[in-house]
């Protein structure tokens, strides 16, 4: 992490405070450091923060440190500290009347669940692992208590570190209900109340600890004090503790801007030549290959990637072409910024193409030279590395806090395939047809029979599809089972990968065969609003009709029920060639008696029964 | 090795006590701040400033400038 950076803002004389005290982690120097800061204006403190500690164990002796972490966040932090070891009496105590910013718990196995330090004095294991069910129990109550009292208040739950001192180590580690065990199983109970709960969030002590523990442990004051931790430990758990706590106040960036030559790959593409890069497997491609999976996860979480090269395009597009590791491709940049231009520039361009500030962009270059000028022409700009080498580069990659965020949303993960369409867009709305942009997609249909792998994802868009929705039965998922299971009935899905990425399932056609005349009837059809537009239905009734086809049916019966949504299919049928039987207000009832199978979209490529996901 | 001029200045600004606060006024009973959580924190001070552990024998003697120094002395981390 980067407390520097964090505190780039402060005068001279402040951060020069702060760093002595981090680096010397003596009180004195914190208290000295804290006092300094108080004395700046409150802009240049930060927003009030206030944090409820809430502990089994003494973190009196360590509020310095803490308080001075979280004022380097920036903040004016102020830390309410609730009485030793008394968490579920508090929190009952302390309602609204006490609002604060945060509330985290720490707590640890020695005042937890004592029992598992000596686990044959304790009734090992089921004695013990009852202790431990208890132990998780407390944690879902204490949840719920927090969330009847302050809902409004982020809560962070600690993990539970291991120990650093107990006896009889190597079994611990062999019975599920000993101290490794009931450890695990109550950060895992933590690690699922945080997935299902908003607003709950893990102050990963363990993660702390199995990195730092023992070097910071300090078994005498723990006695005298019931505080574990050495000086310079209380220091790295006080910084560990703000990042945590940080993006309560400060938004992660958004964009990370990035340079190729010797950065992507080792070498000059323009002046080496493609065969004479680094990357690969090997070292030290293999530090390259590795800054490429980094940046890639990144892209995928929703960070949007921005090519900042100085290099003739048709150089800097080759390796993206050729090179046969390359992982990430030349449409993982949101924006391609490859000419001669300076690069601050380009960047000033890009933030204003993508709408977004040049302070939600993080800067990424082996140049000296261009680090410095961004630096000093856009200060905003965050600049992660500085050095040229790329084991140094990746570190800062795998240490920045600059994207730290406490949820990443479904909306995150979509971010880059939403900017790319809308460039995408663009290209259409220049471009000459539809099908061209629709080419350009390319688009891969799979079509799958509905089973067990993907029922949970057809019952779900049987459920609430409106739009494309033929008939908008919202069956249950017995009710499609029931319906599959008739002799000759005919369920698909239609999965679709483009060059974004696999879309998942965006369509559905269930079809009954009449047991009394062989005929097959339309049951259900949709296609998700996703994939509006994209031809898709057309591939899905093809392969229907070539179903219906092989099992010597000759007569398809569908139907349109009008719904105040759905009039984008009204004429589906028509389109696909289906006669009118009846028509009126409530329905349009179509028959379909020549059955010749009609060919896809030639836009979507058709892979057949990839998975072989048969009916059960 | 460190000097007890080290000390006295460790021992000022841990304590915020004016600079010019003669060492045998350095004592728990003089100074208020010197409570028992101070006197955790202070452990913990010397312990990180001198990179020693104390035992449990020594963190009894720990409660003026003087037996500080003293304890310092013996487990050689200060001259005298």
């Amino acid at each position: 992490m980067s407390l520097f950076d964090w505190i780039g803002h402060f005068p001279e004389l402040q951060r020069h405070a702060i760093v002595e005290a981090v680096e010397t982690a003596s009180l004195g120097k914190v208290r000295h450091a804290l006092r300094l800061l108080k004395e700046l204006s409150p802009e240049q403190r930060g927003r009030p923060f206030t944090i409820e500690l809430l502990s089994t164990y003494n973190l009196e002796p360590i509020l310095p440190p803490i308080e001075l972490a979280l004022s380097c966040i920036p903040s004016q932090a102020q830390l309410q500290l609730a009485p030793l070891n008394d968490i579920e009496g508090h929190v009952t105590r302390n309602s609204v009347a006490q609002a604060c910013d945060g509330r985290v718990i720490i707590w640890r196995v020695e005042e937890l669940l004592p029992e598992a330090l000596y686990p044959f004095s304790n009734g090992f294991p089921e004695q013990l692992s009852t202790r431990t069910e208890e132990v998780v129990s407390r944690v879902h109550r204490l949840v719920k208590l927090h969330e009847a009292h302050t809902p409004a208040t982020p809560l962070f739950l600690s993990t539970i570190a291991l120990p650093v001192h107990f006896s009889n180590p190597l079994f611990a580690s062999q019975h599920a209900a000993a101290l490794c065990g009931a450890v695990a199983h109550i950060n895992r109970a933590i690690y699922d109340i945080a997935t299902q709960r908003s607003g709950v969030y893990v102050f990963d002590i363990c993660r702390w600890a199995a990195l730092e523990g023992k070097l910071h442990a300090d078994a005498l004051l723990d006695f005298v004090a019931r505080q574990p931790l050495s000086g310079r430990g209380q220091v790295a758990f006080a910084l560990f503790l703000a990042r945590c706590l940080r993006p309560l106040l400060i938004p992660a960036r958004k964009v990370l801007a990035v340079d190729l030559d010797d950065t992507l790959w080792g070498g000059v593409v323009g002046e080496d030549g493609l065969e004479n890069l680094k990357l690969g497997h090997d070292f030290p491609g293999n530090v390259h290959l590795r800054i490429q999976r980094e940046l890639l996860e990144l892209r995928n979480r929703g960070i949007l990637l921005v090519l900042l090269s100085k290099n003739n395009e048709a150089d800097a597009r080759q390796p993206f072409d050729s090179l046969p590791d390359m992982l990430l491709k030349w449409e993982d940049f949101a924006l391609h910024k490859v000419n001669w231009k300076p690069k601050h520039e380009n960047l000033r361009e890009a933030a204003q193409e993508l709408g977004l500030g040049l302070d939600s962009f993080v800067f990424v270059d082996d140049s000296d030279y261009e680090r410095e000028q961004m630096r000093q022409l856009i200060p905003e700009v965050l600049i992660l590395n500085s050095s040229s080498d790329p084991l140094h580069i990746l570190n800062c990659l795998w240490t920045t806090d600059a994207f730290d965020s406490l949820t990443i949303t479904e909306e995150d993960r979509r971010r880059h395939d939403d900017y790319r369409v809308r460039a995408d867009r663009d290209v259409r709305a220049h471009g000459n047809d539809l099908e061209e942009f629709l080419r350009s997609l390319q688009m891969e249909a799979t079509i799958e029979e509905l089973g067990p792998a993907n029922m949970e994802r057809a019952v779900a868009m049987i459920g609430k599809t409106n739009q494309f929705n033929l008939t908008t039965k919202r069956h249950s998922r017995a009710q499609v089972q029931a319906i599959l299971s008739a002799p000759g009935s005919i369920g698909l899905a239609l999965r679709l990968r483009d060059k974004f990425g696999d879309q998942g399932i965006v369509a559905i056609l269930v079809a009954m065969r009449s047991t009394q005349d062989g005929t097959l009837v339309v049951d259900s059809f949709l296609v998700s609003c996703r994939a509006l537009g994209r031809g898709v239905e057309d591939a899905l009734w093809a392969a229907l009709v070539e179903r219906a086809n092989e099992a010597g049916i000759h007569k398809v019966f569908a139907e349109y029920l009008p719904t105040p949504k759905n009039g984008i299919v009204a004429n589906l049928y028509d389109r696909f060639g289906l006669q009118r039987l009846e028509h009126n207000p409530s329905s349009t009832r179509y028959v379909l008696e020549k059955i010749e199978v009609q060919p896809p979209p030639g836009w979507i490529h058709l892979t057949k029964n990839k998975k072989g996901n048969a009916k059960q | 090795m460190q000097s007890s001029d080290s000390l006295r200045e460790l021992l000022i600004e841990f304590f915020d006590l004016p600079g010019s606060t003669p060492v045998e006024e350095i004592t728990q009973p003089a100074i208020s701040k010197w409570d028992s959580l101070a006197m955790v924190q202070l452990i913990t001070e010397l312990q990180n400033r001198f990179t020693i552990e104390f035992d449990l024998e020594e963190i009894q003697a720990l409660r003026s400038y003087q037996e500080i120094r003293d304890t310092l002395a013996r487990k050689g981390v200060l001259s005298v």
